[in-house]
């Protein structure tokens, strides 16, 4: 599995270096990602300590999360001012957002079929 | 003698403290969801913020001495990231099936998504940190943290964000699709993945498994879009 995580571990420091040396706004992590992405697709498969140290990974994402998310707790004076404005927004934009996706990706795939 | 302040020192001073919480935490969330069918509203995280937020407010701490503890974790974000590349390379093979349509879906939808929830807010006059932070609302959590950061929004209710409409889409998704009369498993999967990413792809588990490849397909790549067309947006406005 070590070579899993230096694998990671490297794309990300390639990912970071990128950013710096071209000064872009894009987060260095996700050039890493898209880094490994090509690298697999040349690569046409993964490996084992690959696939074991992305399912670690992934598997505890959300524990990952917790630190930043906890910040949570500064930011309750925004929370209780905006509460309903927050509410809606998240409730409403949701469903519409859903509703509109499925609805137009199934449109264009019928439209496909036709063609 | 025993020496209880000493004791007591290196208890509140040593991060394996919070460390520990933090992990038992999540251990006690991820037991309760399996106790309760893995339904939506207990995902182990939601559990886990309930009981550190107690245990902050308890013990009077403040979060910048909680985060110093922990910041061990928020490390792997990073190699997270990069890890989502395997599933999305994994998926990619459906992308040629329906490569119109996921591109135009991907863009459009992606777009209005956005635009939506951010004129909600706009119309209701909250302050532009919390708007910006609302923008990567349908962008799984390790991006959208990244991103925030990046677009000076506020990672931490960015998260929040995150979640909130993570569950809203697993749990009123069949409904919307059954109102909405959608025929395609593939679109369902798809719309759910770029909407409620990861947590919507774990609904999309549901539906079927070609479902589920498209929503994590659609993860994936609106991970990758919008964590590159957003700062460039946020900067061009600014």
């Amino acid at each position: 599995m070590l070579k899993g995580i230096i694998t990671l571990l490297v794309f990300q420091f390639l990912g970071e270096c990128i950013a710096i040396l071209f000064s872009l706004i894009v987060p260095g992590a996700v050039i890493g990602m898209i880094l490994m992405l090509l690298f697999l697709i040349i690569r046409k498969k993964s490996f084992k300590s690959l696939d074991t140290a992305v399912f670690l990974h992934l598997r505890y994402l959300p524990m990952i999360l917790i630190p930043a998310a906890m910040g949570v707790i500064t930011q309750f004076d925004i929370i209780s001012k905006e509460f309903w404005a927050i509410l809606i927004s998240l409730v409403f934009g949701t469903i519409i957002a859903l509703a509109f996706s499925a609805k137009f990706m199934d449109v264009l795939t019928n439209l496909r079929q036709k063609l | 003698m025993m020496n209880t302040h000493a004791l007591f020192q290196y208890i509140i001073s040593t991060p394996l403290t919070w460390l520990i919480l933090t992990l038992l935490s999540f251990k006690v969330g991820i037991i309760i969801y399996e106790k309760m069918n893995k339904n939506s509203f207990f995902q182990p995280i939601i559990i886990a913020y309930v009981l550190i937020i107690g245990l902050i407010f308890m013990s009077n701490t403040k979060y910048e001495d909680y985060f110093e503890s922990v910041k061990i974790i928020h490390f792997f974000l990073g190699p997270a990231t990069v890890a989502l590349a395997l599933p999305l390379y994994n998926n990619l093979k459906y992308i040629k099936s329906l490569f119109v349509p996921i591109m135009i879906t991907l863009f459009a939808a992606g777009t209005f998504s956005i635009v939506v929830s951010l004129y909600l807010l706009w119309i209701f006059d909250a302050k532009l940190s919390t708007i910006l932070s609302m923008a990567t609302k349908s962008v799984t959590a390790p991006i959208a943290i990244i991103t925030s950061e990046q677009i000076g929004a506020i990672p931490s209710l960015a998260v929040g964000f995150v979640l909130i409409t993570g569950i809203i889409g697993a749990l009123f998704g069949n409904m919307i699709f059954k109102i909405m009369k959608i025929q395609h498993e593939t679109s369902k999967g798809f719309a759910l993945g770029l909407i409620s990413h990861a947590i919507g792809t774990a609904r999309a588990i549901e539906i079927s498994e070609k479902a589920a490849a498209f929503s994590a397909l659609a993860m994936g790549l609106s991970g990758i879009v919008i964590a590159i067309i957003l700062p460039i947006v946020i900067v061009y406005f600014n």
